[in-house]
């Protein structure tokens, strides 16, 4: 059975991990992460789950403290489709081998040709441009710039088409006008790309790619099918030893990204919030501890396993298992290869996937607010600022002792078979290797 | 065969990162990643007869001590084969690994397999596989762990056995 799936799944992973689109994707997104980290901090002051919160403040600091805040979440927060084409296009240069500032720039530069820089108002019109385009709803176009932009550029750069400067020549000179025609071909394409849609009935790329392909997605990725079987797939991995969830996001990021930007923004406005299956959802309401849920696990561990080394781990990977961190349970249990614990590593989380997204449809936990918190904060307390009520914090407490449940019988197979282990190597002789005998 | 494992204390399911001043100890069984090994091991009539495990920072900071003690206590457990990991791509493991290795070949007559990522590890790997086998295998999260260890204990099988490993080497080996 373990061979079968073995052979069903590596060449797949394989694939998917090796991609260099799919790479470049997970990788772009990282490089925005930590922005949208430190200024979702700036959002949850101005918007902190207290009730009084606002008015506490105003009173202190005048009516427009919140302004102050949102002027910083805002940086990131209108500009993510812009910020993604940015990354993207950093990264896919790099994996391809090119300068990636460069391609970076000519990617942002396309995003620009294609976006409308005229704002009509009453009858006036002027030159601007909205957020709308640059924003959530522009994230999929972003990737899709990014993409095509730095492929085209590569097609110039391989084909050396390229002025070519005398020796002597400073490299800062010569590189740039190394990028000088293929930045033009790349250029050329999108004013040619810009013409098309203005001829075209969707006027622009914006409306193309959001209608055919972000808003589909986007209906496709908000479902629970969608959230079960990214937590399948990345748990199943996990058990072979793959990093499940790098191999996962490179498929969901993008939909999951949308889907947090948007609740973000009717946060930020103080409208209702529109999505279930954000990244938080994943993060915050599906597994606790690191994949696999192994908070449940290591509380097992701690409290009723007999075993030494399993206490002995138990004790000693708790506290980095609060905060989320699980690679001495992952290796040193081990759950990599182990068919035993692999039940309810995998069990778990899609368990809590199902209770989560059930709970949030019949509307008991408010929706997540798409603030990202920092992966490392515990439960109980990101349950309760990812939605602003303690019922999050119920729900993931449930969740936990759920999971202490299901993990209880597996653990204690293995504890009895390692205690068994233990007083018979023990009785042998010692079981303890002295090397101070040599 | 009688394996020896040699495993730093991440693997040996003792800790972190945070514990690599954990002083070099073992337990005549198979602790943390070697229960995997000594389960596919015992269906090859073989067993993991001790897990040794040291601290990354401790091995820095008592190299000879180490390596001494290692190799006699190898010799003196009578061990068929050692294994060397599997490291993954962690590079202070994955140093310690082919180091301890290095000195056990050298000083007895014991062969060992050693099994390490490419990945952060690639001038280690360049100083050491002329020396060692060190069997290919994915970093940390990479893909194809299972068959690299059926590889690392097909090697040891065909070096206690005294056969050919030439071919193998190649194909599997850096």
């Amino acid at each position: 059975m373990q061979k079968k799936l073995e052979q069903i799944l590596m060449p797949i992973a394989i694939k998917l991990g090796n991609n260099v689109v799919l790479r470049s994707l997970r990788d772009g997104f990282l490089i925005i992460t930590p922005l949208i980290i430190v200024t979702s901090i700036f959002l949850l002051i101005g918007n902190f789950p207290i009730p009084g919160w606002a008015e506490f403040w105003s009173n202190i600091l005048g009516p427009d403290w919140t302004e102050w805040f949102s002027a910083v979440s805002n940086s990131v927060f209108s500009f993510t489709g812009l910020l993604a084409c940015f990354g993207i296009s950093y990264a896919y240069g790099k994996n391809r081998g090119l300068q990636a500032i460069h391609t970076s720039a000519i990617a942002i530069i396309s995003f620009l040709i294609l976006t409308p820089t005229v704002v009509t108002v009453g009858k006036k019109s002027i030159g601007a441009i909205q957020t709308m385009y640059l924003g959530p709803n522009g994230i999929f176009l972003g990737i899709f710039i990014a993409l095509v932009s730095v492929e085209i550029y590569r097609f110039a750069i391989k084909r050396n088409w390229r002025i070519k400067m005398p020796e002597g020549v400073p490299p800062a000179v010569s590189e740039s006008f190394d990028a000088l025609l293929p930045s033009g071909l790349v250029v050329l394409v999108f004013f040619l790309i810009r013409i098309g849609f203005s001829l075209s009935s969707f006027e622009t790329a914006y409306n193309f790619i959001y209608t055919l392909l972000q808003a589909p997605l986007k209906g496709a990725g908000n479902s629970l099918p969608s959230a079960l079987l990214y937590n399948f797939i990345a748990m199943l991995l996990w058990c072979f030893g793959i990093n499940g969830p790098t191999i996962t996001n490179s498929v969901w990021s993008p939909i999951f990204f949308v889907l947090t930007q948007d609740n973000l923004t009717a946060f930020q406005n103080h409208v209702p919030l529109p999505h279930i299956y954000t990244q938080q959802f994943i993060d915050i309401f599906t597994t606790y501890g690191g994949g696999g849920s192994t908070l449940s696990l290591l509380i097992v561990m701690l409290t009723v396993c007999k075993s030494k080394r399993v206490k002995e781990l138990g004790k000693l990977a708790i506290v980095p298992g609060i905060f989320g961190i699980n690679e001495p349970i992952i290796f040193g249990l081990p759950v990599v290869l182990n068919p035993i614990i692999a039940i309810p590593f995998i069990i778990v989380p899609v368990l809590n996937t199902l209770i989560s997204g059930l709970v949030f449809q019949l509307g008991w936990v408010p929706y997540t607010n798409g603030v990202m918190l920092p992966w490392t904060t515990p439960p109980i307390i990101s349950g309760w600022l990812s939605t602003g009520s303690w019922t999050g914090s119920v729900l993931q407490l449930f969740e936990l002792v759920l999971g202490i449940l299901i993990y209880y019988p597996f653990i204690k197979m293995m504890d009895r078979q390692y205690l068994a282990e233990e007083t018979q190597a023990a009785m042998a002789t010692d079981i303890d290797i002295n090397f101070d005998e040599v | 065969m009688k394996v020896i494992i040699l495993l730093d204390q991440i693997q040996a399911g003792l800790g972190g990162k945070e514990k690599g001043d954990t002083p070099l100890g073992g337990k005549k069984l198979a602790m943390g990643a070697a229960d995997t090994i000594d389960k596919a091991l015992r269906k090859m009539d073989s067993e993991i007869i001790g897990t040794f495990y040291c601290g990354t920072d401790y091995y820095q900071e008592n190299k000879t001590e180490v390596k001494r003690k290692v190799a006699k206590m190898c010799e003196k457990m009578q061990a068929d084969v050692v294994i060397a990991g599997p490291t993954y791509d962690y590079p202070d493991f994955s140093t310690m690994a082919c180091e301890l290795a290095e000195n056990i070949q050298e000083n007895t007559a014991i062969p060992v397999v050693a099994l390490t990522a490419i990945e952060k590890n690639e001038a280690l790997i360049e100083q050491y596989k002329a020396p060692l086998t060190i069997v290919k295998m994915p970093k940390k999260g990479g893909t194809g762990l299972s068959d690299s260890i059926n590889h690392a204990l097909e090697l040891c099988r065909l070096k206690v056995a005294n056969e050919e490993t030439s071919e193998f080497v190649t194909q599997y080996c850096y």
